[in-house]
């Protein structure tokens, strides 16, 4: 019984690494398409202007897409959410806006989580 | 090639503190260190791999993270073509390597000087581009293994896997820099918040698309002329 219950779990693992690898494979091959597509293919792609004016939309969206649920989580019973997280964006935005640098949205964003953090007591 | 990296030196640190982030992020969202490692030699995409550690923690399906790893790997479509020009005369396998390797900064720091350059394809900015490529590669590994070992470390309270979100902001903020594409944003991030509760992420689907296509409809409507 014993065994068969570690045979189990090893087999779990070893479908999560074969998930794990094939999603790395194919966004590896995403990489390799979008930055190699053009250099190994340009003579026979002509880029339309409605098509590059769509494409540009579709990153941000992206970024959004994923950004989003991370700070406003939704939670299955409960509803919508809202935590320090969103707070700490707000401070991280609002630095970025004051001084344009990358670098101290992160750092600003991490300090408001920690500070708001242990104000709240959580 | 010295041009090159002299050229590209500034853009190396912003890229070595996304190497870090980055790197810390992967562990942060539950690889292991061989995994972050595998990632991060494969992938080689910063924006790619911040995306694609959400997805892979919720389990969401193989295509959909194919999916958002191309969307956030267009821009490279677009610098792709202004690129191909240069590397034209090239073998396959130099245009494949050096395709794959090319990263935001070698595109920003090449186009400015040899946009107009009377002839292209020359030893120099072959050799230029070379440079920059093969810095930020370096830099981009060996800061990422940095942050894979800290973030091995680094204890779970601390939250460090958030410096992922504002890292992703961090890319964001900068190119929102139009107001059709503030309200694409703005109606992407609504889309993704009202569909979360979809079943294996497609919510992220549905703000790519209505991102797109309030954007190109809000382009139509606030400047009718203007095209960027």
């Amino acid at each position: 019984m014993v065994r068969e219950a570690h045979n189990t779990q090893g087999k779990d693992l070893m479908e999560n690494n074969l998930y794990f690898y094939t999603a790395i494979i194919l966004l590896g091959l995403c990489t390799a398409i979008c930055r190699a597509g053009y250099f190994l293919f340009g003579h026979h792609i002509p880029l339309p202007e409605g098509v590059r004016s769509a494409l540009r939309y579709a990153p941000l969206a992206a970024l959004a897409g994923i950004v989003i649920p991370e700070l406003l989580p939704w939670h299955p019973i409960d509803g919508p959410q809202v935590d320090l997280r969103l707070l700490a964006a707000a401070v991280a935005i609002g630095v970025f806006l004051w001084t344009r640098n990358g670098f101290l949205l992160i750092v600003s964003g991490m300090v408001a989580l920690w500070l708001s953090r242990w104000l709240f007591g959580l | 090639m010295r041009a090159g990296l002299h050229a590209v030196s500034p853009g190396l640190i912003a890229l070595a503190i996304w190497g870090v982030v980055t790197g810390i992020a992967m562990v942060k969202s539950g690889l292991t260190e061989t995994q972050a490692i595998v990632m991060s030699l494969l992938v080689y995409a910063g924006s790619a791999q911040l995306t694609a550690l959400p997805l892979l923690a919720a389990g969401a399906p193989i295509w959909l993270i194919f999916a958002a790893g191309i969307i956030v790997n267009l821009r490279f479509l677009i610098f792709g073509a202004a690129l191909h020009p240069f590397f034209r005369d090239l073998s396959w396998r130099k245009r494949l390597l050096l395709g794959y390797m090319s990263v935001d900064v070698s595109f920003v720091v090449f186009m400015p000087r040899f946009a107009d350059a009377p002839k292209k394809g020359t030893f120099e900015q072959h050799w230029f581009f070379i440079g920059t490529v093969i810095a930020s590669w370096i830099v981009w590994q060996v800061t990422s293994m940095v942050g894979i070992a800290l973030g091995a470390i680094v204890p779970v309270s601390w939250s460090l896997e958030f410096g992922a979100v504002l890292a992703l902001m961090a890319m964001m903020l900068p190119h929102i820099t139009s107001r059709p594409i503030l309200i694409s944003v703005m109606a992407a991030g609504i889309t993704a918040w009202l569909t979360q509760m979809w079943p294996l992420r497609l919510g992220l689907l549905a703000a790519v698309v209505v991102g797109i296509m309030v954007g190109m409809w809000s382009e139509r409507r606030i400047t009718p002329k203007a095209k960027t």
